[in-house]
């Protein structure tokens, strides 16, 4: 049985964000448990509590107590922690120790002194239920999000934990990998784990799940069973501020647009992408994982680097944030340097307020306005966006279609890559397929 | 495919640096010396790390031209600093590379273990496997951005330069840093517990052969530098 006693929690480091209050909270063993709520919610919070991170790694103001199976976590070291739960964490790009991926299938058992036979033994076995055989002996860096997350799995799966915590492990995956850690979780359903997921993609847990509770402001807001989940419609979850439970394809959405004005793409040497892009229009750009999308958009890139036409939203926007303030990001973007005009265009995205902010203490999705108006102050009318509402909560995805919209007002031309079929349908007036 | 002990491939490291980047015994480390600047190259050909090991070459080779070159003139001085530098850095680097990618995490910390050296100096070295290249990764993320941004090397922005692109990637690897302990200590990792290692290390002909060459190499320069 795992316990949440009375635990109120608020991080030294920022105090508002994150913290609960007040949780009471009792999950039985088998039972499957899905926290959901917007960001910053605190329901990574109640995961980093489970796992002992809060409040071994991450300090601040603690009381109640979190007991798995009667033994109190806080009082717990982490590596005592370590044999009674395993966490699949969001970013698929660091949450491993070693290179290769046996080695980090052992690594956890390893620690935990197992004799070298039983965790070979383990791993033979996780491997065929998982059907990983052909990611074995690899470099975890050649990997794409998808395999990565499901070695993450795997690396859990061997340790043979009675919890098991997921925080948002769908973030940076696709539809059909997404569908795939679904496969997984069910395996580990069916095993009788006790599994306790945080997410607000709820399309591929919302059948599976036991149990779902909706965490507002650090609370309990809503706890419903499986009959209540059973009863939820989408124009409900919609207003609590919650994603969609449909599980539609990205791939299969229909949208067109008449033919107007076009961009006229380069042929690319080895894949063949589409020749042309409508100007003025909210273009998204679907397929599976490995049909080209990061190339495709490179190639945009590259081959408009002379027009200067095309600007790129990263999907890390830290990646191309440089400077020390707002104000100094766009001005180094204008052609010529002029602090008047570069205001103006801040004013125009509602940034000005944080002219003088350092860009990497903004949100995600003010760092986004940020690389927009970078954009802008340097002239160009095409704008590229790499999955830009991974990770989102409903509200934030909604401000995002928002910004596409109003982009697309001001004359600009968008194109989207993103697996977000919420996103899609609520701003997209255009697709494109890409096909291996 | 020769594979090497991690605790051989220390002693090679050791041997590289002391007598290709320390110059010990100066001439006197001759025929040795050659030997070792040409080992870390044969190396990497056994791992198949084709593409290094031929970039490697060209520059210890231009290093070694370029001290041939010119001997006399005010062109010779800088000629001779850059080829001292290239001969003495390149073999090293190309044998570090060499142990960074031929040896994984669990093998090195067998080793280290076989070796009786503490977890508190295993884990941060163990930690580097995984952090240069990831640093490395955000690297060339951050500058395919700048050349997206246009932000190009020239003018008076020289210095703005190096800032630009440092600062993210300072911030990325923090971040990164952060994680990566974070989930490795979720995993049990620091735990008292006698840990194991599922790789199997020892040493085999190849690991012999290698142990000689840095006994016979220690030895003649002691022998040649003491007649």
């Amino acid at each position: 049985m795992t316990e949440l006693r009375d635990v109120s929690f608020s991080y030294a480091a920022a105090p508002e964000k994150g913290c609960i209050k007040h949780i009471d909270l009792t999950v039985p063993d088998g039972q499957f448990l899905l926290l959901t709520g917007g960001s910053g919610c605190g329901k990574s919070t109640v995961i980093r509590l489970l796992n002992g991170l809060v409040p071994h790694f991450f300090e601040g103001e603690l009381s109640g107590d979190v007991l798995i199976d009667g033994r109190s976590v806080p009082k717990m070291e982490l590596y005592e922690t370590a044999a009674l739960q395993g966490t699949v964490f969001q970013n698929p790009r660091a949450q491993f120790f070693t290179v290769d991926t046996t080695g980090e299938l052992a690594f956890g058992c390893e620690n935990q002194g197992i004799p070298e036979n039983e965790i070979l033994s383990r791993i033979g076995r996780t491997v065929e239920r998982f059907r990983i055989s052909d990611l074995m002996d690899r470099n975890i860096f050649c990997m794409s999000g998808g395999e990565k997350q499901k070695i993450a799995c795997a690396s859990v799966d061997t340790l043979q934990p009675p919890l098991i915590l997921l925080d948002e492990p769908s973030a940076n995956l696709d539809y059909a990998a997404t569908m795939q850690l679904r496969g997984i979780i069910k395996l580990w359903k069916a095993e009788g784990r006790t599994i306790i997921a945080a997410e607000h993609r709820l399309f591929y847990l919302w059948d599976i799940a036991d149990r779902t509770l909706l965490i507002r402001d650090g609370a309990i807001a809503e706890d419903w069973s499986r009959a209540d989940m059973d009863a939820m419609t989408n124009e409900k979850l919609a207003e609590y501020g919650l994603r969609s439970i449909h599980d539609t394809d990205p791939v299969t959405i229909e949208r067109s647009c008449s033919r107007g004005e076009v961009f006229t793409v380069k042929p690319h040497k080895k894949f063949s992408f589409p020749a042309e892009i409508p100007l003025h229009e909210i273009t998204a750009v679907v397929g599976r994982n490995g049909v080209g999308k990061t190339t495709f958009l490179r190639h945009l890139c590259r081959s408009a680097r002379r027009s200067r036409r095309i600007f790129m939203v990263m999907q890390d926007v830290d990646h191309q944030l440089f400077t020390d303030s707002v104000l100094e990001e766009v001005l180094i973007s204008l052609p010529e340097e002029n602090e008047e005009r570069a205001r103006e265009i801040l004013r125009s995205l509602d940034l000005e307020d944080f002219a003088d902010r350092h860009p990497m203490s903004l949100s995600g999705g003010q760092k986004q306005r940020v690389a927009i108006a970078c954009a802008a102050a340097s002239g160009r009318d095409i704008l590229l966006f790499d999955e830009p509402t991974s990770g989102l909560d409903y509200e934030h995805m909604r401000q995002t279609a928002d910004l596409l919209r109003q982009l697309r007002e001001q004359g600009r031309t968008v194109l989207v890559v993103t697996h977000d079929s919420e996103l899609i349908e609520a701003c997209c007036t255009n697709i494109i397929r890409l096909e291996s | 495919m020769i594979k090497l002990d991690p605790r051989t491939k220390l002693l090679l490291l050791l041997a590289e640096a002391v007598i290709v980047l320390g110059q010990l015994g100066g001439g006197n480390a001759e025929p040795f010396k050659t030997v070792f600047m040409a080992l870390p190259f044969l190396l990497l050909l056994t791992v198949k790390k084709f593409r290094t090991a031929v970039i490697g070459a060209v520059l210890l080779g231009l290093g070694l031209a370029a001290g041939h070159i010119f001997t006399e003139g005010r062109g010779a001085i800088v000629l001779l600093m850059c080829s001292g530098i290239l001969t003495r850095f390149v073999p090293s680097l190309m044998m570090g590379n060499y142990v960074m990618s031929s040896t994984g995490v669990s093998e090195f910390t067998a080793a280290m273990e076989r070796m009786h050296v503490t977890p508190k100096i295993t884990i941060p070295m163990a930690v580097m496997f995984r952090f240069f290249p990831t640093v490395k990764e955000e690297c060339s993320a951050i500058g395919e951005a700048m050349k997206m941004r246009d932000i190009r090397l020239g003018g008076s922005k020289v210095m703005q330069m190096a800032e630009y692109r440092l600062v993210p990637v300072m911030t990325c690897s923090v971040k990164i840093g952060e994680e990566l302990s974070a989930a490795a200590l979720t995993r049990g990792l620091g735990s008292p517990v006698k840990r194991t290692n599922v790789c199997r290390i020892g040493f085999h002909a190849a690991d012999i052969v290698m142990f000689l060459l840095c006994a016979a190499a220690l030895g003649w320069i002691i022998w040649r530098s003491v007649t």
